[in-house]
């Protein structure tokens, strides 16, 4: 079994906190607190008057190996490093369209510590040579638009974002983008399309956003978590980074927990973490003593593992990537014994077919029959053909669209009709 | 009647000058809208495109792909309870049961309810399940008992301000 590494091993979840070390202070949101009990901006003040280059900013990121906290875990300080040097127009976006069902970590940085996002965006966007940037946020986050409005609000007025800030003649703007419900406004391009005031619907890559993005100007798309972190790693060094997690994926992650557990909730966590050991000892485990049926771990676009396929797991990229799912966006949505996963299966493609933006055929189509063929089943009117057909739909959505959402349907379709055949019996005519 | 009021006329403006382009400016200019009528009709575009200068087109574009934007008059209460994977597990199904239940027996009774239920997709608050909206208003953890209860408050208060614009507005045309 892999183990945690070095000295956190057998240590709580409260005692990893980078991100969450304000959890807990009543007035954790206002800029006061931000600066008195978590070195608020003295990041900030270390990029601009401690004469960092952008470059070096990247470099430490880089050096820490953070990676996006969005989902997809692409590296953050080489994703900064892909946009063209030189003058010229330049945009940072935060993805903060938390949409991916079994995600909240992002609503809850805002809720416990907005100004870590906003004096990370400051910072990557001082790092590609963004003048101004934007929150893209979900429209129906009416509390956290509000937190992260009064966030920017506080920073412009302590003078931390606008005209020469500290006298370095670096110039930034922020602003909050409303989304309006959308999910698929959480892939990049989509996110993009958006906020140039069209339909939230995916492109082509390449070009990458890094090149021609927001307006055809170069653009990095970063989510919150990966940005809220940056001003701890510019505070306390790569290698203090580095101690956290694994080797392979460094530093600590936040992990929600969702479904019928004693305490669900946002944890912070180092990456590689035993999963059953979380589950089990600190989130107390099932509400009532159900036994565990699987585990969905990444958000609902991961494919479900069953309990035995949990055991021995870690919470990293790489072992969850081994064990064929994905860590995602850290959301771990528990599933007990008495859930049946036809209905588990019906209820995620209800949900990918009423988000599916329609643009590609396969996508579109195949997303809408798989949650009316599982809902034919679920009805007891399915047969064994139906079983064949949901797998080989699946197979020909994946990896022949714009974007991934047409596999974020089709792999835990595949997963839960190979994994859960047995389940799908009863409810078969013949 | 001036289609909108002196303080959205001011908003959309803002938002016209607020961010690069002008199409940018459709989603807030929409959101500014619907807070202040509860929907956005045929005659709003027409006004966005006649003295703001915006596309119909444009508008119209972006008001059907997105499933906030209202394109018929609500209810004065949307009680949105989201129904996705984790809200399911937790009884997501029952609380949206139990509400249309007592929704349609008291329309029933002849005392009809200002609400509309909705299931809808992720809300983003999964450990807190099931969790619901009601118009801006963030309800965690919404069992049927608490639904139930939610009913009760929000029916004796005071209507909002955009349901009762949207009431006035919907008189006038009828009367046209």
């Amino acid at each position: 079994m892999p183990v945690i590494k070095n000295e956190y091993q057998g240590r709580k979840p409260d005692e990893f906190r980078i991100l969450l070390g304000l959890e807990g202070y009543p007035d954790s949101r206002n800029i006061k607190t931000y600066i008195e009990k978590s070195n608020g901006y003295k990041a900030l003040e270390k990029v601009l008057k401690g004469g960092m280059s952008s470059e070096d900013v990247i470099n430490t990121v880089k050096a820490s190996g953070l990676r996006g906290r969005g989902g997809a875990g692409f590296p953050t300080g080489l994703k900064w490093s892909f946009v063209p040097k030189g003058p010229g127009e330049k945009y940072l976006i935060t993805n903060f369209d938390e949409g991916e069902p079994g995600t909240y970590k992002d609503c809850y940085i805002s809720e416990v510590t907005p100004h870590s996002l906003v004096e990370g965006k400051i910072i990557a966007s001082y790092a590609i040579g963004a003048k101004k940037s934007y929150i893209y946020i979900r429209g129906e986050f009416h509390n956290e638009i509000r937190w992260c409005q009064e966030a920017i609000k506080e920073a412009y007025a302590a003078g931390y974002l606008g005209e020469n800030i500290m006298g370095s003649g670096f110039t930034h703007h922020m602003d909050v983008y409303s989304g309006a419900g959308a999910y698929i406004c959480g892939e990049e391009t989509g996110l993009i399309s958006s906020l140039e005031g069209k339909k939230g619907q995916p492109k082509l890559k390449p070009p990458f956003p890094a090149i021609k993005g927001y307006l055809g100007k170069p653009t990095v798309v970063n989510n919150v978590e990966s940005l809220a972190v940056v001003p701890w790693i510019i505070n306390n060094g790569p290698e203090a980074y580095k101690k956290f997690g694994t080797e392979k994926s460094p530093g600590t992650k936040l992990f929600n927990v969702s479904g019928p557990i004693a305490k669900p909730g946002c944890y912070e966590l180092p990456l590689g973490y035993p999963l059953m050991r979380f589950i089990n000892e600190d989130c107390g485990g099932l509400i009532g003593g159900k036994k565990l049926k699987a585990i969905i771990p990444g958000g609902s676009s991961a494919p479900a593992l069953t309990a035995k396929e949990c055991e021995n797991l870690t919470l990293d990229y790489e072992a969850i990537a081994g064990a064929g799912s994905m860590l995602g966006s850290g959301a771990i949505i528990v599933i007990p014994e008495d859930v049946s996963m036809v209905s588990v299966l019906e209820n995620l493609m209800d949900f990918y077919a009423h988000e599916s933006c329609g643009q590609c055929t396969p996508c579109r189509e195949g997303t809408g029959w798989l949650y009316k063929i599982s809902k034919h089943i679920l009805k007891g009117k399915g047969t064994k053909t139906d079983m064949d057909r949901m797998y080989s739909i699946a197979n020909n959505m994946r990896g022949k669209t714009i974007c991934v959402l047409s596999d974020a349907a089709a792999d835990p379709a595949r997963a839960i009709v190979t994994k859960f055949a047995h389940e799908f019996e009863p409810y078969l005519k013949g | 009647m001036p289609i909108f009021s002196p303080e959205l006329t001011k908003t959309i403006e803002g938002f016209l000058t607020r961010y690069e382009t002008k199409r940018s400016s459709i989603l807030p200019i929409l959101h500014a809208i619907q807070d202040e009528k509860d929907w956005i009709s045929d005659e709003d575009i027409d006004a966005l495109e006649k003295n703001f200068g915006l596309s119909a087109v444009d508008v119209r574009e972006v008001l059907t792909f997105y499933t906030m934007y209202r394109q018929t008059p609500p209810k004065p209460y949307r009680f949105e309870v989201c129904k996705s994977i984790s809200c399911w597990l937790m009884g997501a199904n029952d609380t949206i049961k139990t509400l249309r239940h007592e929704i349609e027996k008291a329309e029933k009774e002849g005392r009809p309810l200002p609400f509309e239920i909705h299931g809808v997709e992720c809300l983003g608050q999964c450990g807190y399940a099931p969790s619901t909206l009601i118009n801006k208003d963030r309800h965690n953890n919404v069992t049927p008992e608490k639904a139930l209860q939610l009913l009760k408050e929000y029916s004796a208060k005071e209507l909002p301000k955009a349901a009762v614009l949207c009431a006035t507005n919907l008189a006038a045309k009828a009367q046209k």
